[in-house]
């Protein structure tokens, strides 16, 4: 039998194998404790400060503001903290979420508008900021290697600075003829690992720059189930491809707390092929130019986004050429539910 | 009890719901306060997000002002989005939530679930 009262209790992320009230209220006492250390703790120095100045141990100064701003920072913290967790033990959670949403004078309820934008639907705004030159927009593109070579580059940079910076004082050393050997021993593999990670950097560069950039065009957005829309690909750049296919994806995103960490999972649910292209040649000035129709199922799920889970749709260009890696390119596209198709009035 | 009035648990969007919801072997002068609210939750991997389209708080005046041995009815239009779904890694379910605080602390609450569009379920 479970035992009705629990101590101690394991996390798993949001949710808890304890009795959450215990939990809550030491919560709440933590933080009560934290707002009574402050309060006293800045009583103290202020009251010291103005009732008996010459025998104050901290006189006016950096030492003194330094005091203050930490202890009112305890209060501050204590104080948000302690209501915070009143609150979520004595309201309901569908209260709650109406207290962060309008404040905590209630309002009555918005009366329903046909023209406002679908709850929980990405805003369209950033994906049709961008005209197309053939078609209406042009789609922002999320280049998953770009997080990666901005990173390498960033790290390249700041360790052969910091090279530099110690090869001056070991030259310095060595021109006054003190050769200071123990700097010398740390800078060679520092100069190995410099040069590796610059060289790094340069493979990953061209390998992004090489292939050329590839823009998608589409008809209109957002995109609404049952209907078709047309698709420009353009692929820039000096190659020769020898297969490329473009998708359209929808993946589910969900993150959660596993411990102390913060997780996030995606997985397709749906792949859909829109287009399969054979071998072509690309040259400088002579894109290679690509359209097709996509079709968004009529059963298909909108796009959705909320604090911890998301519907992603997006296209996705994959593609083979000679003499560099495959590479994968992904669009975002804004998928909405059947019942609104007055995207006018959403783009402004 | 919440009753759903309409003839099967799935709406479109922007239709309009309709419930009434009742509450039975308790005296009025013994509820503190009702919330009645129409909500969508996620369920799944991902930790639990909720959004409430919905909500109306009932306390001392208007408690006693409500004959509570009739159900009472409510009307609430519904959004576009999000729709019900069931997925892989995460669902989205839309219900009426009515929650009764009684004086002595105890707290009933009832849901009564309902499809928003037929993304996963025919009507």
């Amino acid at each position: 039998m479970r035992p009705r009262l629990r101590l101690w209790g394991k996390k798993r992320g949001g949710r808890m194998s304890g009795w959450w009230f215990v939990g809550s209220l030491g919560e709440a006492l933590f933080f009560a404790s934290f707002f009574l250390v402050g309060v006293m703790c800045f009583t103290t120095l202020v009251g010291w400060q103005f009732l008996s100045p010459t025998t104050q141990v901290f006189p006016i100064g950096y030492g003194f503001w330094l005091l203050i701003s930490v202890t009112a920072s305890f209060i501050v913290m204590g104080a948000v903290g302690f209501w915070y967790r009143v609150l979520k033990v004595a309201t309901s959670d569908e209260h709650r979420e109406v207290i962060a949403k309008h404040g905590l004078v209630s309002r009555p309820n918005r009366p329903y508008v046909k023209n406002m934008l679908p709850p929980m639907v990405p805003i369209l705004a950033p994906f049709t900021d961008s005209p197309g030159a053939k078609l209406a927009y042009r789609l922002p593109g999320e280049w998953p290697g770009t997080g990666a070579l901005i990173s390498i580059g960033l790290f390249a940079m700041a360790w052969n600075a910091m090279i530099a910076v110690f090869s001056v004082f070991a030259i310095g050393g060595f021109l006054k003829g003190a050769i200071q050997y123990r700097l010398l021993m740390l800078l060679i593999p520092g100069i190995y690992v410099g040069l590796r990670a610059g060289q790094l950097f340069v493979k990953s560069y061209i390998k992004e720059i090489g292939i050329g950039s590839t823009t998608v065009e589409i008809e209109d957005l957002p995109l609404v189930p049952g209907k078709s829309y047309k698709l420009l690909l353009v692929q820039y750049g000096r190659l020769v491809i020898k297969k490329l296919s473009i998708r359209l994806v929808c993946e589910e995103e969900s993150t959660y707390h596993f411990g102390t960490d913060v997780r996030t999972e995606r997985e397709i649910v749906r792949l859909q092929n829109i287009l399969d292209q054979g071998r072509s040649r690309i040259d400088w000035g002579r894109p290679l130019e690509l359209e097709c129709l996509v079709t968004i199922p009529s059963d298909a799920m909108h796009s959705f986004q909320s604090l911890h889970n998301a519907i992603h749709w997006k296209i996705i260009v994959e593609g083979e050429a000679n003499r560099w890696p495959s590479y994968s390119r992904s669009f975002p596209v804004v998928v909405y539910p059947h019942a609104r198709i007055n995207p006018s009035s959403q783009t402004s | 009890m919440i009753r759903l009035l309409g003839l099967q648990p799935t709406y479109m969007p922007q239709d309009v719901l309709e419930f009434e919801y009742r509450i039975a072997n308790i005296q009025r002068s013994t509820i503190s306060a009702v919330e009645v609210s129409v909500v969508w939750l996620t369920e799944g991997k991902g930790t639990e997000d909720l959004g409430v389209h919905f909500f109306q708080r009932l306390t001392g005046n208007s408690i006693a002002a409500s004959d509570w041995s009739i159900p009472q009815r409510l009307q609430v239009p519904l959004p576009d989005s999000p729709l019900s779904y069931e997925g892989r890694l995460l669902k989205i379910s839309w219900c009426v939530r009515v929650r009764f605080y009684l004086n002595d602390g105890t707290e009933l609450v009832a849901q009564q679930p309902f499809y928003l569009g037929t993304v996963t379920r025919e009507i």
